[in-house]
């Protein structure tokens, strides 16, 4: 048997295990991402390529004894011609811009506010977080009691004074989406804070202080020196914030129910009745895949504007 | 004692035990058997849970009842049904479910069995629009009914002597009333109904709709959504909310439909009849001794017919045969005319049979039983197509309607888009 000689002592090397030490180093880094990559593959991947793959067929769960039926894209030319389907999916975009924009605005000014270390501040922090800890369902339902016109603690007031029409906010065809963007806004400015707080935090102080030094006014240090290195945040904000937007169900639901009519209606919410009420698997599939495409293009422009950004700051 | 007699005495105590076990099973024929039951959170939810160890003691059978939402008790018995895991025995069923209930075999056929044992069930007590609305379809019982429901009007006998009108007969005459009876400043409205998206506004819409003449399907079982009659009927069910509901009305579900009509809110309200014990409620309601049932109003000129619904009991087809035997021996047990007595006096409002409904007990009780008897005698339980596509409509038609009860949408062009939608189902 071979051996390998470690200082004085005899390290047997057998003839199976008859690898070269970096090979042996891959093969252990293999295995111990081996768990990993099972999981990803079972819950993420085999999941996506089933959801792809069904989007080719007509397979209603309810229909037919669940036959499938394959008709190539017709689900996602359906997508297109289906008013209700075009509607959430403008309905999602503005979502999207509009509750991920007014977040990042209130985010920031929060997060400049309380860069400053204090007790103040810290304490400031620990009230602020409260809105991320509750469950988005439980946030819909507050909102929802406290808009209701007969008893809501604002929606009765609302109603009496004239401010919400009669009928309420969420009953209104153009109040309705600016209700769920800003219920979003309070729910998730928080979070929006909290990150770009930690990249305040974590810039140089060193550079800030050089910049105050040779008397650059305080909008100076924001535009020239704090906004471009804390683009990598800023864009860890935008993505986290952007994925989950577009993804939003939870509270429209229980709020509006998608309504009144389809004003509020998203994405999300039409493609779980289609997938979970008419169980319609190769339609439901095809708004799915549409949904993580556009979310895929939306953090790619990111991406790509932040780059451009980042390039432009460097070479100043 | 010696060895011999020890084991003398061992011997008599098995033969003596084994002779008690099989008696026990002689009794309790079903001894061992678990039933799990998927219900709809009604009112009969609890009073079945709360009467099924009675089953268990008569039988030796167990049944478990989960007691589901609406939304809920659809996806998890679906999920169950396609996936052919057996999780459930026996599944309460919606009325309207029984076209996909057919269509995709999820039940036991109980036709045969009913023929079988028809006597012992006391079918000729059983009203006979119950067992053809819910559960028949296609010349199969995908379920047998335990829970029927009439449409009824429920009113403020107060308000209407107050303002000298009487109790409307007609279709016409209830939208005369309702409005009559509106006043805003003294928070008062003549009418509430649920206005909210998806399937409250559906199915109330539907039952005025009927009423007033309208039908989802024409003559061949083809959509007419976007008929005359139906256009007319929204017209009204608008102006109904426009003049005479409480505003917060378009968003009501069942449950804030009935609330402001408890609380003095509403005074006339189409409702059903499964909720008008909680009227006579002094715990939750303040118009106990001012409120009446009545049967709905039709339009003028239009044949005698009342809105029937309700809940029946179906067998996973995926079952064992004992286990599907048990499931029906429940089933059974459950429609007896003693149970369904004992049923209704605990507050389960649900009416299958001419004894119950006439029985001086829970007449003393519930005064309005009469008004469901004549129901059932005339009832519809179509207005509601129990089609397989009926899901899909309601959900279109859930969203048109609250779109025109909120404004911005015309009745024509909503139901114009919900009938080119729902011409693709079929």
């Amino acid at each position: 048997m071979a051996t390998t000689s470690v200082g004085s002592i005899d390290f047997p090397q057998s003839k199976a295990s008859g690898l070269r030490f970096a090979d042996r180093r891959k093969l252990f880094l293999v295995a111990l991402a081996l768990p990993a990559v099972i999981y990803v593959v079972l819950v993420a991947l085999w999941p996506l390529a089933q959801g792809i793959w069904y989007s080719f067929f007509d397979y209603n769960l309810l229909r037919g004894g669940g036959r499938r039926t394959f008709v190539g894209l017709a689900n996602y030319a359906e997508l297109w011609t289906d008013s209700t389907a075009r509607r959430a999916l403008v309905n999602t975009f503005i979502f999207t811009f509009a509750a991920v924009t007014i977040e990042f605005v209130f985010g920031l000014c929060l997060a400049l506010l309380l860069w400053r270390e204090g007790r103040f501040n810290r304490i400031c922090l620990a009230f602020l977080l409260i809105p991320v800890t509750i469950t988005p369902v439980v946030v819909g339902l507050i909102f929802r009691a406290l808009l209701a016109v007969d008893y809501g603690f604002f929606g009765y007031y609302l109603a009496e004074w004239g401010i919400s029409g009669p009928r309420g906010f969420l009953a209104s065809t153009t109040a309705a989406m600016p209700v769920v963007i800003l219920i979003d806004v309070w729910e998730w400015t928080p979070l929006v804070a909290l990150i770009l707080l930690a990249g305040l935090k974590s810039l140089p102080g060193d550079i800030l202080e050089a910049a105050s030094a040779d008397g650059a006014t305080a909008v100076q240090r924001f535009r020239l020196v704090v906004l471009p290195l804390l683009l990598p945040t800023v864009f860890l904000a935008l993505v986290l914030r952007v994925m989950d937007a577009f993804r939003v169900f939870d509270t429209i639901f229980v709020t509006t129910g998608g309504g009144p009519g389809d004003t509020t209606n998203s994405l999300m919410v039409y493609g779980v009745k289609q997938g979970l009420q008419f169980f319609n698997i190769g339609f439901a599939s095809a708004i799915g895949n549409v949904m993580i495409l556009c979310i895929v293009v939306l953090c790619a422009a990111f991406t790509l504007l932040i780059r451009r950004a980042d390039v432009r700051a460097n070479e100043r | 004692m010696s060895t011999a007699s020890l084991l003398k005495l061992g011997v008599a105590g098995l033969v003596s035990m084994g002779v008690a076990g099989s008696a026990l099973a002689a009794d309790k024929p079903l001894a061992g058997i678990t039933l799990n039951l998927a219900s709809q959170n009604d009112q009969f939810a609890p009073v079945i849970a709360k009467l099924a160890p009675k089953f268990e003691e008569a039988t030796g059978a167990t049944v478990k009842v989960d007691i589901l939402d609406y939304g809920s008790l659809l996806t998890k018995t679906q999920a169950d049904f396609v996936g052919h895991t057996k999780s459930y025995d026996l599944v309460t069923m919606d009325i309207v479910w029984a076209g996909q209930y057919a269509d995709n075999k999820y039940t036991v056929d109980l036709t045969d069995w009913i023929k079988r044992d028809a006597a012992e069930m006391k079918l000729d007590d059983i009203y006979p629009s119950t067992i053809k609305y819910i559960g028949q379809y296609d010349g199969k019982q995908v379920a047998f009914p335990f829970a029927g429901y009439a449409a009824v009007l429920a009113y403020r006998k107060d308000l209407l002597e107050a303002a000298g009108l009487k109790v409307p007969e007609t279709a016409e005459e209830f939208v005369e009333t309702a409005i009559k009876l509106t006043n805003p400043d003294k928070k008062q409205y003549g009418f509430v109904a649920n206005g909210q998206k998806g399937p409250a506004v559906a199915q109330d819409w539907l039952q005025y709709n009927s009423q007033l003449g309208g039908s989802v399907l024409d003559a061949s079982g083809k959509p007419a959504i976007n008929s005359e009659a139906n256009i007319n009927s929204l017209k009204i069910y608008k102006e109904l909310f426009d003049k005479a509901a409480p505003p917060g009305a378009v968003d009501y579900d069942w449950g804030g439909r009935e609330e402001s009509f408890r609380q003095g809110i509403a005074a006339m309200m189409e409702t059903w009849s499964v909720g008008a014990p909680g009227y006579y409620d002094p715990s939750m309601s303040k118009i106990v001794d001012h409120v009446a049932i009545t049967t709905t109003p039709g339009a003028k000129g239009m044949p005698v017919k009342y809105g029937l619904g309700g809940w029946g009991m179906g067998i996973n087809a995926d079952i064992d045969p004992a286990q599907q035997e048990a499931a029906w021996q429940f089933i059974k047990w459950l429609t007896s005319p003693e149970i369904q007595k004992e049923f209704n006096m605990e507050g389960a409002g649900s009416y299958i049979r001419k004894s119950t409904l006439a029985d001086p007990d829970l007449n003393k009780k519930f005064p309005y039983l009469p008004v469901i008897a004549k129901s059932f005698e005339n009832a519809d339980g179509d207005y509601r197509p129990r089609i397989p596509q009926y899901p899909e409509i309601q959900d279109l038609l859930g969203t048109a309607v609250n779109a025109v009860l909120v404004g911005g949408v015309e009745p024509k062009a909503a139901l114009d888009e919900v009938q080119e939608k729902a011409a693709k189902l079929f």
